[in-house]
């Protein structure tokens, strides 16, 4: 008999597939079609079609997920979506995402000068722990990483930074999580689930779209969980040289997610002292206790020595915001963090679903384990629980009893979340499970097995609308889930993204000039210079971002555009050719024409792009302005 | 069908008879070479980097994740690889400049050490 419905079921199943291929090749398409040179964020120029189809991808996804399917095609499948889901910055917008990622390009492209002539980093940076810093932190890695796959590849490194932590991460935190979850439970669906609902926890999404080295940190992060969870049940040298090795690759690309693996990995250590004693006596559970401090004391504590290697860090404990903050916003800020500030109730909503339903799936476990001493996974289940805690208390802490931190508290959910999506899949399996049972199925592709004759009619009823529910509203469910948290992953309100226009004047004064040139603009063209030309080039210069000199030459233009400020720009920088960029969108419209008419009226040579959008102004050391 | 074909493709490249699979790596290298020096083509760039990719891929995954089924331990290989190559680039851009004859030695060095940790660690 299963032999003639194991057929079908697969015809079924491959109907699916190809199904599923069907709609994430359109998404892409969408996507592709979504892409534009001048918007603010992603939401206002994604093609109408493309949510709808990537809803209904993923809702199949979800059904081929649950399906008896090999795991390896499964994965292969979330793969997919991942990188999709992963790959909105980088294909809508011409720069990717503004701030973090072009200023990270911006370095990356001095790298690549100056490694491929002089080496890096180029001259002193200042005391002996900042060289170590600058030698062996920040951008380094990720840059050594980029710049080499470029040159392999034969393409401007833009396009290898724009892609390489959306795949990367797209590829190996589905892994991750499996890995992860396989650990802790022995249904071989339940990791499956888990590494396809990742992808349902917003700030997890963000990380993975952009390409800084803390996204890449983030990723080395998660495989290092997964072999401190092998590390807990093995006493093999491969498991713990694989830990070591991705925690100190964490520690190489961000200082976060290094010190994260190395306070997991103290309390993995502590845990396995714990396992290898035969009583479970409360003096050894309180001997947890002690690394347990230790481990949540590690981030704020190298945070606060973290100034010795990176000067312009200034982390300090602080009681301030007891003094500062009303007792509701304290409270607020406790239990939901930067949440409660502004933030609409979807979103509050998309963000904590997640974590609030693995708290609730982890105080069940905490009990239910209680009872089964040799349940499999369970010390492996009881490390992640601590680590979840581990990471709460740390937020806490980062929130509000320090100041001047060097990155934003809520990086920390990224952690969080990871460690929350095997949780939420066991619960949601748990219930659907319930409901299997009573049918008597294992999958949803296997409904046609029911044995309906023999069943009575109001049986016959309950049944159908179970089969309702595990057949279409389950996976619509968990499908809606996935593709509404990309709304609350991709900022819906932000500044200009760079523009066509922008990017098109940074090439067209470095293909036009063959002198070593200055550019005075605004923050925004030096993203965009970063983009094309990267950040203090001695040859096409863009100062700095935080560069006070810089904005203060661009900011004296604007009021009183004269060839002195172009002068003292040269001769800071050391260059022939002084250039100055004026953008409509960036000043207003009112501003910007009183500067153009300024500008022009001194007599500077000038060009117009973006159909008057975009001024720049030039001036050289022998011209005598008109 | 093409599960078969990826199955023994994976356990020919794992066993690296006469080291073929380890020459072809160094021909993928020497292609990358050429490219990067005198041709300057993509899409002979994708096809060599894709070939070092896997091949050395398929060597440090069957060397540490031998009993992750195949395409975990392939995407791990790969991972490690990515990682061993920007370590090498790493200190080549600290300690000289990671110009076209250097990076082609750091790939032919990461190379070897995939096929070189296949058989020490590997089962």
């Amino acid at each position: 008999m299963s032999c003639n419905h194991a057929k079908p079921v697969a015809r079924a199943l491959r109907l699916a597939e190809l199904l599923y291929l069907l709609t994430l090749s359109m998404s892409f398409y969408f996507l592709l079609m979504s892409r534009t040179g001048e918007a603010h964020t992603i939401w206002e120029v994604l093609h109408p079609a493309l949510l709808p189809t990537l809803f209904l991808a993923t809702t199949i996804l979800v059904v081929v997920s649950l399906s008896s399917e090999k795991s390896a095609y499964k994965m292969l499948f979330i793969i997919f979506h991942s990188v999709l889901i992963h790959s909105f910055l980088s294909v809508v917008f011409p720069a990717g995402d503004f701030s973090g990622q072009q200023m990270v390009l911006g370095r990356i492209r001095r790298l690549q000068d100056e490694a491929l002539i002089h080496g890096w980093p180029p001259g002193s940076t200042g005391s002996f722990p900042s060289e170590i810093f600058a030698r062996f932190g920040g951008v380094n890695f990720q840059g050594a990483i980029t710049v080499a796959l470029g040159q392999m590849l034969n393409v401007d490194i833009l396009w290898i930074h724009l892609f390489l932590v959306p795949v990367l991460w797209g590829v190996f935190t589905p892994i991750s999580v499996y890995m992860t979850t396989s650990m802790i439970t022995s249904n071989d669906k339940v990791p499956i689930l888990a590494s396809l609902l990742i992808s349902a926890f917003p700030y997890t999404t963000y990380f993975g779209a952009i390409s800084v080295p803390n996204s890449l940190g983030f990723i080395f992060f998660f495989c290092s969980l997964c072999f401190m969870l092998r590390y807990l049940s093995s006493n093999g040298f491969k498991t713990m040289a694989l830990l070591l090795l991705f925690s100190f690759f964490s520690l190489f690309s961000h200082y976060l997610t290094g010190i994260m693996s190395f306070s997991l990995a103290l309390l993995a250590i502590a845990f396995k002292a714990y396992k290898s004693e035969k009583a479970e006596s409360p003096r050894v559970k309180l001997s947890l206790i002690f690394p347990f401090i230790v481990s949540t004391s590690l981030l704020p504590l190298s945070l606060i020595y973290l100034r010795f290697v990176r000067p312009i860090t200034q982390t300090a404990f602080t009681l301030d915001k007891f003094h500062e903050l009303p007792l509701q916003e304290i409270v607020n800020l406790t239990l939901i963090g930067e949440l409660a500030y502004g933030f609409d109730s979807g979103t509050i909503f998309l963000v904590l679903v997640g974590p609030a339903l693995a708290l609730l799936c982890m105080t069940y476990l905490i009990f239910h384990l209680k009872k089964k001493p040799q349940a499999k996974g369970r010390t492996q289940t009881h490390f992640l629980i601590t680590a979840f805690l581990l990471i709460l208390v740390d937020y806490r802490i980062l929130k509000l009893f320090m100041e001047g931190l060097p990155f934003n508290e809520e990086r920390l959910w990224v952690f969080r979340d990871f460690l929350a999506a095997p949780f939420v899949a066991i619960a949601i399996w748990a219930a659907m499970s319930r409901l299997w049972t009573r049918l008597g199925v294992t999958s949803p592709l296997t409904l046609k097995l029911l044995p309906r004759k023999k069943s009575t009619s109001t049986k016959s009823h309950g049944i159908s609308g179970l089969l309702l529910v595990l057949n279409i509203l389950i996976p619509t469910l968990l499908g809606v889930w996935i593709t509404c948290s990309l709304t609350a992953s991709y900022p819906k309100f932000s500044p200009l993204q760079t523009t066509w226009y922008e990017l098109e004047a940074v090439k067209s004064i470095d293909e036009t000039t063959d002198e070593k040139y200055v550019v005075i603009g605004d923050l925004w063209t030096i993203y965009a210079g970063e983009r094309i030309v990267g950040i203090n080039n001695p040859t096409a210069y863009y100062f700095a971002e935080l560069d006070k000199t810089g904005l203060d030459l661009f900011s004296s233009m604007k009021q009183d555009p004269s060839p002195k400020w172009m002068l003292q720009a040269m001769n800071m920088t050391n260059t022939t050719i002084a250039y100055f960029i004026l953008s409509e969108p960036r000043l207003g419209a009112t501003e910007f024409n009183v500067a153009v008419s300024k500008a022009v009226q001194v007599g500077f040579r000038w060009r117009v792009m973006g159909e008057g959008k975009l001024y720049i102004f030039a001036y050289n050391m022998e011209q005598t302005p008109t | 069908m093409g599960t078969n074909f990826a199955s023994k493709l994976e356990s020919r490249i794992t066993l690296d008879r006469f080291l073929i699979f380890t020459l072809i790596s160094y021909v993928a290298v020497a292609a990358i070479f050429v490219n990067m020096a005198i041709l300057k083509l993509p899409a002979l760039g994708l096809i060599a980097t894709t070939i070092y990719f896997l091949i050395n891929g398929v060597f440090l995954g069957n060397a540490f994740f031998a009993k992750e089924n195949s395409l975990l331990r392939l995407m791990l290989g790969i991972l490690l690889l990515v990682m061993l190559l920007g370590l090498i680039d790493w200190v080549v851009i600290i300690v000289a400049s990671l110009n076209t004859l250097m990076l082609t030695l750091a790939l032919v060095i990461a190379s070897t050490a995939s096929s070189v940790l296949k058989r020490m660690v590997g089962t």
